[in-house]
């Protein structure tokens, strides 16, 4: 693996503002390295900071760094380094997608053979088989967004840029998205940023959580204290779940029946292995038959219900 | 009975990139090479490259016929120097063809930004595809020039051959590829469809060639016959036939002379100047 710079990207009281609108007010945040989430609503000027962070816009006032360059100055250098996978369709339909990766390879500075190998090795890892040798008009949402994936990676860059990556996929390409995804921060040893609006979704991939709400910094935190405010078990079990309650408030547990859900809350400060060694104790005296054992976390929406900081 | 698996596939996982990375002149040259094949059809599908080849087809007819009319009756019928305007028309088609087929898929597909995502720039993404059809509208009128100066070689008609009219051919080329590749580019980078593109060109070259015969006409009916080879410097193959004249010494190919040739040359180059600098403000407001 690559040896990581200390931050993948930082923003300095960045401000961005168009004719009409301000995209980004005052805006001071970093990332380290691994997968940072940007979240926030639609024209929360999520896009407007990877333009910026790209050295593709200028900021009205402020400053951004990435991998320690700055982007006001050193553009070039920074869009050497990194991927960038735009939100919008931004696939031409009569090419094929082994001829359009290869292509922006080269437009990446890679030489014609290597781009070759590059753009199959690529393909391969986002998961497009024999069809990428069809043309790109004919491919569904979820192949369009793996070759759009494939174009920001097939340089090696250092980091990627994901805009809205999961956008129009049904729920089974979400999944496979956010897989892949995981495995660029992970396995690739390549630190992405990746936005959305839907905040569930992040949680499952990011190591990191920058929230943003009209231009504003809302919440940056690492996803552990995002969710281990509020831990809790679900429990479901075939038949006796009132006995298993009161069992399991005998000994001491937080517990509340939510229809045919029992939830057992994990205490913050206490040893979790506790709770769920007395839930497993409790089912087996029981003779209860499980259905469901699962940890519940708390989610990012609750970020928005806290009042801003 | 099962045999032994003879390949197994491995899973080696993702691989680093550790070759060279080149620069952006690099990725601007490749830019330019994979455009200026796509204009002749080349790495395209079999139905763009049937328009391409059939115009280097009739560019080559006269040239067959020259050649043939000199090895046969032993006469000069085509002269180097006015061969481009002859073939205007299909100078013109190929132009008409080719630029939107350059730029508005980049456009309307929004390949652009990530063009723009990478180290190239606004400029060397216009300076690749002007460059590319620069060359490809050289290379139409050039190579058919070459070849019938090499069959007037292989011929060798008593008197020599026109050697200094051929090498002035090349340079009209060469003037005659600019103007029209900065004219193509701005008028197609202007839609993002292709078809659009394509009826803006060929109506401009329409436009151009009928005002200019009008005006010439209207102009020298009227006895102003000093105004009236300015007229015909609205069509660009007539300006630049004009800039080869003065450039060069050759007979123009209409009309009885064009107006001194520092003029000629200034018109062109504000008309490039123009056409250049319209591309370049519509491409800095594309990327933003």
């Amino acid at each position: 693996m690559k040896a990581s710079p200390t931050t993948c990207f930082a923003t300095e009281r960045l401000t961005k503002r168009f004719p009409r609108v301000t995209a980004l007010n005052d805006l001071t945040v970093s990332a380290g390295p691994g997968v940072t989430g940007l979240v926030g609503a639609n024209g929360a000027g999520k896009s407007t900071l990877i333009k910026i962070l790209l050295g593709l816009q200028p900021p009205t006032s402020g400053s951004a760094s990435v991998l320690g360059m700055d982007s006001g100055t050193h553009g070039m250098e920074i869009r050497r380094a990194v991927g960038y996978m735009p939100e919008h369709d931004c696939l031409p339909p009569d090419i094929s997608a082994t001829e359009f990766v290869v292509h922006m390879a080269q437009m990446s500075g890679l030489p014609r053979i290597a781009a070759r190998e590059r753009a199959a090795d690529t393909l391969r890892h986002v998961g497009l088989d024999e069809e990428r040798y069809r043309p790109m008009g004919g491919y569904s949402t979820g192949m369009k967004q793996r070759v759009k994936l494939a174009q920001a990676l097939v340089h090696d860059p250092r980091l990627v840029f994901l805009d809205e990556p999961t956008n129009g996929l049904d729920p089974q390409g979400r999944d496979d998205m956010l897989a892949l995804i995981r495995r660029i921060g992970t396995e690739f040893g390549i630190s992405v940023v990746v936005t959305s609006h839907l905040l569930g979704e992040l949680e499952r991939v990011c190591d990191h959580v920058i929230v943003i709400d009209g231009g504003r910094l809302l919440r940056s935190s690492a996803i552990r204290e995002f969710t281990q405010v509020s831990q809790t078990i679900a429990v479901e079990v075939e038949e006796g779940l009132e006995p298993l309650a009161a069992r399991l408030a005998g000994a001491g547990e937080t517990v509340a029946v939510q229809g045919r859900t029992l939830t057992v809350q994990v205490a913050a400060d206490a040893d979790p292995g506790r709770t769920y060694d007395a839930v497993r104790d409790a089912v087996c005296d029981l003779s209860l038959n499980l259905i469901r054992l699962e940890q519940r976390r708390g989610r990012i929406e609750d970020v928005f219900k806290e009042p801003a900081a | 009975m099962t045999t032994e698996p003879t390949a197994v596939i491995h899973d080696i996982g993702y691989r680093h990139y550790d070759g060279p990375r080149l620069g952006r002149g690099n990725a601007t040259m490749a830019l330019a090479v994979q455009s200026l094949r796509g204009t002749f059809g080349l790495g395209r599908a079999i139905r763009a490259k049937i328009m391409p080849l059939l115009l280097i087809a009739i560019m080559f007819m006269p040239v067959v016929v020259s050649i043939g009319v000199m090895a046969v009756a032993k006469e000069r019928i085509l002269p180097y120097p006015q061969y481009m305007v002859f073939m205007q028309a299909v100078i013109a088609v190929f132009l008409a063809a080719q630029s939107p087929y350059l730029v508005a898929p980049d456009l309307r597909f929004r390949v652009l930004p990530l063009y723009l995502s990478r180290p190239l720039t606004v400029t060397d993404y216009v300076v690749a595809k002007l460059s590319a059809l620069t060359v490809a509208l050289f290379l139409l009128t050039a190579v058919p020039l070459t070849v019938m100066f090499i069959g007037e070689l292989l011929v060798d008609l008593p008197g020599g051959a026109r050697t200094g009219d051929y090498l002035a051919s090349i340079g009209g080329s060469v003037v005659s590829a600019v103007l029209l590749a900065s004219i193509g580019v701005v008028l197609a980078s202007l839609t993002p469809r292709r078809g659009l593109g394509v009826a803006s060109v060929i109506a401009f070259y329409m436009f151009t060639a009928a005002v200019s015969g009008m005006f010439n006409g209207i102009l020298s009916s009227t006895g102003h016959d000093s105004l009236a080879p300015w007229a015909l410097l609205l069509n660009p193959f007539f300006l630049t036939d004009a800039v080869q004249s003065g450039l060069f010494g050759t007979d123009p190919s209409v009309g009885d002379g064009y107006p001194a040739g520092l003029w000629t040359c200034l018109i062109l180059l504000a008309e490039v100047a123009v056409a250049v600098s319209g591309i370049l403000l519509r491409y800095r407001k594309a990327a933003a």
